[in-house]
């Protein structure tokens, strides 16, 4: 095995599950360009095999010399050693911190921003270790009113309002009484 | 020249908005940058769908203005913190950080002020000179196989830079350029790697990849070290250099001036070759090398004064041959694509007021660093005090409404987290978010190239080699890339 760790061998995985991946996937568009001798696929197939190759040569130096930085890099932050994990609650909320802004993500369709926001804001603080209720409901009340404020009244930005009751008829409540906010002036 | 900077300054503080533009610019950048955990190019990407609302003048003198006073002020979080504000920070908190341990970070802080201002003003006396120029000859003699030489060499260089090791540069590049082939071919307007989701023929738009790679890992990586409890409050004191103590090092000064600007004019590495260039340069000099990461000042002064130098000279790339110089330039492309402009030689013919203005505002905006860098390095103590858990969801929300008003799709909205997903995963590994970054922007204009070129010269590759400026781009790739390799197979890990 060399020098070679789990990561080494799991990032090689990554990167030629990708270059197959894609490759199958670029004959569904493999049709001739009448102008363009090498076709849509063409330029996307070199790199997917260079990063193939590339990968492959990753794995080498791995295997021959660590996962150390090579010397001389410019750019390379040497003194950032990633964190280790030294327990399941750390994987745990180190996930909840990654997955819970997509799930917010995902939530914007149907539950839109109005209703969504302020609970995720929430959510998002607690799960970045913070437990005190009084610290969470002002700030998460701040931060939406400074939302609310700088982009539905000052900006006027059309912003996700959901298509799932009740939450459709809490986006169309605000934005009602926007409006009539805003012909009071 | 002169007549034309005087132009551009009366535009720029003639409108009361164009004003209040520049200075939400100068300040932003500066915040920005001095706020562990966010950048300039948080700050830029957020702000970047807001720019469609701007004038194009307005839109890129924002970003040119954030570039100078961003550079200078991700410094600030490199020497309190040893958290750079961006990559071309970094070598300033070899000498930075322990400066402030011993307890001189005023020293450090002041020295970067200066040191920032003297190096930027330069650059961009220099950028105001030699673009234009420039411009002209490449009317005359740049076309689609100049511009795919350009890109081809400029991502072989910035594949060095970044990534821990240089497979890692190399494969940050190749995922860009993978992800810019995600849309419409620029040929034939075939779908591409959509996988069923039409919104996707459009391609991945830059704004929400940007968001994702810079501003959400980054975010992400900080979170990280919250809940891990590695995150740690520096201490602080305000203590400036005195006059005596920065004119010993004029000539690091001056030195650190010419490398930032030569490194800052290579497409594609930027102010982060020239920072660490100009730090290895002081160490080179120096008769006692062993001070140097230990909290020596001239470590400090040569490290910023080179990466200022440099954000006037990427500005030549940029304008003069529509490629960036580092991900800020990137997104500027960014900002004159969603204005239907293309930066190149043309925008010089066809938006000269533009250019002044954008040249102005540089300048005066490194002028800023000088007076309002003091200041702010005192009023920023009191924003640092704001809690993470307070400033980490105000900035994802932030970033969320960005990606989602740029086409009003909450695709764009998943796209940005999973980039940063994908950005804090790769980060962590060691891979290289600029490369990625510069492959995303660099991939469609050399794709679009290479066909038209090819086009061109009937697929006749001698052709291409008969091109003198294409030929000498497409041999200092290939060296580049063989340095590389050699380096690669013969170079020692570092010992850690």
């Amino acid at each position: 095995m060399g020098k070679l760790s789990r990561p080494d061998i799991f990032e090689a995985v990554f990167w030629l599950l990708i270059a197959v991946i894609f490759f199958a996937v670029s004959f569904s568009f493999n049709q001739p360009i009448e102008i363009y001798k090498f076709g849509a696929t063409g330029w996307p197939r070199v790199i997917l095999f260079l990063m193939a190759l590339v990968s492959l040569g990753n794995l080498y130096y791995a295997y021959s010399k660590g996962s150390k930085a090579q010397e001389g890099r410019v750019g390379a932050k040497e003194n950032e050693e990633p964190i280790k994990y030294t327990s399941a609650g750390q994987y745990f909320k180190t996930g909840m911190v990654l997955i819970l802004p997509l799930v917010y993500a995902l939530s914007l369709k149907p539950v839109g921003f109005y209703s969504g926001t302020p609970i995720f804001i929430a959510l998002i603080m607690i799960a970045w270790g913070e437990r005190r209720v009084r610290f969470i409901l002002t700030n998460t009340i701040l931060i939406y009113a400074i939302l609310i404020g700088l982009f539905m009244i000052v900006l006027n930005a059309p912003l996700p309002q959901g298509n799932m009751s009740p939450f459709y008829d809490i986006s169309a409540f605000m934005l009602k009484t926007k409006t009539q906010f805003d012909q009071m002036f | 020249m002169i007549e034309n900077f005087l132009a551009g300054t009366a535009t720029l503080f003639g409108d009361p908005f164009t004003i209040g533009i520049f200075v939400f610019g100068v300040l932003g950048g500066m915040l920005f940058g001095a706020i562990p955990g966010v950048s300039m190019l948080t700050l830029a990407a957020i702000l970047l769908p807001f720019t469609a609302d701007l004038s194009p003048a307005q839109g890129v003198m924002l970003f040119a203005v954030i570039y100078c006073t961003g550079t200078y002020g991700g410094a600030i979080t490199a020497i309190l913190f040893n958290i750079p504000g961006a990559p071309e920070n970094a070598p300033t908190a070899f000498d930075g950080y322990p400066m402030t341990q011993k307890g001189m970070a005023g020293k450090a802080v002041g020295a970067a002020v200066l040191c920032s201002a003297i190096g930027g003003v330069a650059s961009a006396l220099v950028m105001m000179s030699a673009t234009e120029p420039l411009a002209k000859w490449a009317i005359m003699n740049i076309g689609p196989p100049e511009i795919f030489a350009l890109v081809f060499f400029g991502l072989a260089v910035a594949s060095s830079v970044g990534g821990r090791t240089i497979w890692k540069g190399w494969l940050s590049v190749l995922l860009g350029l993978l992800i810019a082939t995600i849309g419409q071919d620029p040929v034939g307007g075939i779908n591409r790697f959509n996988f069923g989701y039409s919104d996707l023929a459009a391609g991945i738009a830059f704004v929400p990849a940007i968001l994702g790679f810079f501003a959400v890992s980054e975010i992400f990586i900080q979170a990280e070290k919250n809940v891990s409890g590695k995150y740690t409050a520096p201490k602080f004191n305000v203590d400036f250099p005195s006059f005596f103590e920065l004119w010993a090092h004029k000539i690091a000064v001056v030195r650190s001036i010419f490398v930032g600007f030569f490194c800052g004019i290579l497409p594609g590495i930027g102010a982060t070759l020239a920072a660490f260039m100009g730090y290895g340069e002081a160490v080179r000099w120096s008769k006692d090398k062993s001070e140097f990461g230990t909290g020596k000042l001239e470590g400090v002064i040569s490290s910023e004064t080179a990466n200022n130098a440099a954000t006037g000279a990427a500005m030549i790339p940029l304008l003069a041959l529509g490629l960036p110089g580092g991900a800020l330039t990137a997104m500027m492309v960014a900002v004159f694509q969603m204005h239907d402009l293309e930066p190149g030689p043309l925008v010089f013919y066809n938006s000269p007021d533009l250019i002044w203005v954008v040249f102005a505002a540089m300048f005066y905006a490194n002028l800023s660093i000088l007076f309002v860098g003091l200041i702010e390095t005192k009023t920023i103590l009191y924003l640092l005090k704001i809690p993470f858990q307070f400033l980490a969801p105000m900035i994802l929300m932030l970033a969320s409404i960005g990606a989602y008003i740029s086409r009003g799709l909450v695709l764009d909205v998943i796209v940005m987290f999973l980039a940063g997903i994908i950005g804090f995963l790769l980060r962590r590994s060691g891979y290289s978010i600029p490369g990625i970054v510069l492959g995303l922007i660099l991939g469609k204009i050399g794709e679009q190239n290479f066909a038209q070129g090819m086009q061109m010269v009937h697929y006749d590759l001698g052709t291409y080699f008969s091109r003198p400026i294409c030929t000498i781009l497409i041999i200092a790739g290939v060296l580049t890339l063989l340095k590389s390799l050699h380096s690669a197979f013969y170079q020692k890990p570092k010992v850690q």
